[in-house]
């Protein structure tokens, strides 16, 4: 298990690299623009620039986003961050495919190494990328904060932080299951991983849709985006717990079925 | 394991939706045999190995691998063989040696000391070439490395799928060189799939043709060899018109039913595989 790892993350190095440092770089960013929008404060003006439907759906929690608490937080759940962390992970956990499509699956399962071995593989790795991503995202807070000069008594607190770094690696988790049934289904990567990857998009705009679009809050329960109501979590409302289980568990079922079907195809 | 076959196939069924892929496949390969499977393309033969690698998941029959089901103890089967795809997937940012220390450590095996040396010297495998990314590597310097991992670990069974396709001819020597070895230790038994007939008929001990997924024949070459049909042609010292007959099996009956007319000359064609092979060939796509 420990040589295909390793040789898995020697071949997505470029994707996770290039991830944790937009991640990273993001958060650094993010930071110094709310410490610069602080010291000339320009909060005001943020407010008035939020559109209409999303300070109607989001109601007095939108206000946090013309914050320097809220602005420095929305570098865990901005549309970039989010998809990037579900991007990389689903680029992993899609590597099945990729060994099907290529016959490297050929030599690997030649061996004896059996077939779920391949599925864990990835699986292992997307988690690792995705903690990777989150605790970097964490650190670019800190080292921006610093760098910056931010007030550090009006970041987010370490706790709503860590809450809302949770949230985002149990979507990215989620969404890796789901590519991981995905890629368990496909003979090509490409097929595979435009698959997750619109879906994750669809998703994604479904939930934010959502907030303004009344006929769309019906069915935004299935995104999954749904579950990482970021505004809450720094208002200390959400159920974090309950989110973080329902996430989980669309994980398992999804790499349940994932290595249901990889057990019964033909390779 | 027990005493039986190298390989059993029994009544081997692949069907891929309405095609097939191979039907009522039965044969065996006996330990220390070197078997040549022969076909056009499509007929069956990479169907076949990959169903032996559990690869594939038969439609039904069974195969077993010394005494070991193919599908119901897959890892154990697969424990026993060493395989050579037809298409040599790579890690393109791997070299030679890399790649084949990877390949090693993904089931814990071990690669018989000095063993992997003697190969890489028999396929003139350098230090350099060793090192070299295999993105770099020639078509038939990557097909060597192929040759390589499927036999480095000495397996019981070694399945090669068309092995010296793209190799020069002193890389070709070297492989037959590498089977005579492997013939006379007796400790691997090898299944081949070759367009290379020549090959065939150096290599093998017994071939199997497969047409349209189904076994057409199967024998030793010899067996084949007498069991073909030989152009003869007979000249006479009288100067009559020479006869020229397609004879299978022992030329007497014929030279018997021509009552003592003087003959000048018998010229048999030598039997050559690839003959033999294109005739069922053609009668399939016929």
């Amino acid at each position: 298990m420990r040589a295909m790892l390793v040789r898995s993350a020697a071949q997505a190095r470029y994707a996770i690299v290039g991830a944790y440092f937009l991640l990273c770089g993001f958060q650094l960013v993010i930071v110094g623009q709310a410490t610069e929008i602080q010291r000339t404060q320009s909060f005001g003006r943020v407010a008035e620039l939020m559109p209409a439907f999303l300070q109607r759906g989001l109601g007095s929690r939108a206000m946090l986003m013309a914050t320097f608490r809220g602005t420095v937080a929305f570098g865990y759940f901005h549309p970039v961050v989010c998809l990037v962390v579900v991007l990389v992970a689903m680029y992993i956990a899609t590597e099945p495919a990729h060994e099907i499509e290529s016959g490297l699956v050929d030599l690997e399962l030649a061996r004896a190494v059996p077939r779920h071995r391949l599925l864990t593989r990835s699986l292992i790795l997307a988690e690792a990328a995705i903690a990777g991503a989150v605790v970097l995202m964490g650190i670019g807070t800190v080292i921006g904060a610093r760098l910056f000069g931010a007030p550090v008594a009006e970041l987010p607190s370490a706790t709503t932080r860590l809450h809302l770094l949770l949230n985002l690696a149990a979507i990215a988790s989620c969404f890796a299951a789901f590519a991981l049934l995905v890629a368990a289904l496909s003979r090509r990567w490409t097929t595979a991983f435009t698959t997750a990857a619109l879906a994750a998009v669809v998703l994604y705009l479904m939930d934010f849709l959502a907030i303004g679009w009344p006929l769309l809050r019906n069915i935004a329960w299935i995104s999954p985006f749904h579950y990482y109501p970021a505004l809450s979590v720094i208002a200390g409302e959400s159920a974090l717990a309950r989110d973080i289980t329902t996430l989980a568990a669309a994980s398992v079922v999804c790499a349940g079925a994932a290595y249901w079907f990889f057990a019964r195809r033909d390779l | 394991m027990n005493g039986g076959p190298a390989i059993a196939v029994e009544g081997l069924t692949k069907y891929y939706g309405p095609v097939i892929g191979i039907e009522d496949l039965s044969f065996d390969v006996a330990r220390g045999e070197v078997y040549g499977f022969l076909g056009a393309n499509g007929a069956g033969k990479t169907t076949t190995m990959r169903l032996l690698l559990d690869l594939l998941r038969p439609s039904r029959g069974r195969a077993i691998v010394m005494g070991v089901d193919c599908h119901r103890d897959s890892l154990a089967a697969r424990r026993l063989i060493g395989y050579l795809p037809g298409d040599l997937p790579i890690y393109p940012d791997l070299g030679a040696r890399d790649y084949l220390s990877y390949l090693s450590r993904l089931d814990g095996r071990r690669v018989a000391p000095g063993y992997l040396d003697h190969l890489l010297r028999r396929f003139d495998v350098s230090a350099i070439d060793a090192r070299r990314r295999l993105r770099e590597q020639s078509h038939g310097m990557k097909q060597k490395i192929g040759i390589i991992q499927a036999l480095m670990l000495k397996p019981p069974v070694a399945i090669l799928d068309e092995p010296t396709a793209g190799l020069d001819p002193l890389m070709v020597q070297a492989f037959r060189e590498t089977v005579a070895e492997l013939k006379r230790a007796g400790e691997t038994t090898v299944f081949l799939s070759s367009h290379v007939l020549a090959e065939v008929e150096s290599t093998c001990d017994r071939i199997g043709l497969v047409r349209g997924g189904r076994l057409v024949t199967s024998g030793t070459i010899d067996d084949i060899r007498r069991d073909a049909t030989r152009r003869v042609t007979i000249t006479f010292a009288d100067g009559s018109p020479p006869i020229v007959r397609d004879v299978r099996g022992p030329l007497g009956p014929m030279l018997a039913s021509l009552d003592g007319r003087p003959i000048h000359d018998v010229a048999v064609e030598p039997f050559r595989l690839e003959d033999y092979v294109a005739q069922f060939y053609a009668d399939g796509a016929s």
